[in-house]
């Protein structure tokens, strides 16, 4: 059952739109990092790169510690965990649906069960 | 039987399901549509959708009400749609009210007594309507999902 609610799912996926940002998630899923390590395989200012941490930050996919000087950012994996499962579980709703739609077509034409079953 | 699609179709964020069932189209038609036989079936393993609370007025514009009921806790799920397309035997498309989610069910009679269900859902909020969105990367979730897979796993 999809029990998370459409907004913090709505953010992920919208963070998760833009090629850049997934490639610092990507980046931040080996290891934490620094603003300017992770800006350094981009053409891309460091003002550039911040807006972008931002984004991901609001959507809880990053976090940053606010104390440390150089405020390393951290991938939350849950927040990934969320998105993930949102489509996990609407595959496994299908799957299980259809394997009972298999069940009732089964019992609704009963003059076929016997030819299959018989190998035919 | 079940042949698990990961076919990217072009529309952005957008699950595909597909399996093929031994009967004819106009019967597995019939189930998505008949409420008696959604009760036997719409609710996913270990969850009931009682027929007393299930409402199909399958025509464009028509409600597509069901609510789901947790066997283990009695929690409910109730999801309410409205048909955008109804087409018998060939082709069903509902909206979501709540999410936005478009689901689109296709009918294709692979025999007279084969028929290939498949299921396209479209998660349509903001997220999968932007441009970049669009550009290729999450034009099929299960794509998405393998890719989040491999960062979740670490």
């Amino acid at each position: 059952m999809t029990t998370q609610t459409a907004d913090p799912l709505d953010a992920a996926f919208a963070a998760l739109a833009d090629p850049t940002r997934r490639a610092i998630v990507s980046r931040l899923a080996r290891g934490d990092a620094t603003v300017t390590e992770l800006a350094a395989p981009f053409a891309m200012s460091l003002p550039g790169i911040s807006k972008h941490l931002k984004v991901l930050e609001r959507s809880g996919l990053i976090s940053r510690r606010r104390d440390a000087q150089f405020r390393p950012c951290h991938l939350e994996a849950t927040a990934l965990d969320g998105a993930l499962d949102w489509i996990t579980t609407n595959r496994r709703v299908w799957d299980e649906r259809f394997d009972k739609l298999d069940v009732l077509l089964a019992d609704l034409q009963p003059a076929r069960k016997r030819p299959r079953r018989a190998g035919g | 039987m079940a042949e698990r699609g990961g076919a990217a179709t072009g529309h952005p964020g957008e699950l595909h399901f597909s399996r093929v069932f031994e009967a004819p189209r106009e019967l597995v038609f019939a189930c998505m549509t008949d409420p008696e036989d959604l009760a036997r079936f719409w609710g996913p393993a270990g969850v009931s959708a009682p027929r007393d609370r299930i409402t199909v007025d399958a025509r464009p514009g028509g409600v597509f009400e069901t609510v789901m009921v947790n066997d283990a806790d009695g929690s409910e799920y109730p999801t309410r749609a409205v048909y955008d397309e109804v087409r018998a035997p060939e082709l069903l498309v509902w909206t979501e009210s709540h999410s936005g989610m478009r689901v689109r069910s296709e009918f294709v009679a692979l025999g007279p007594q084969r028929t290939e269900v498949r299921i396209y859902q479209t998660y349509v909020p903001k997220a999968f309507l932007a441009p970049e969105a669009q550009a290729g990367f999450l034009s099929s979730l299960d794509r998405f999902a393998a890719y989040l897979g491999g960062l979740v796993a670490r």
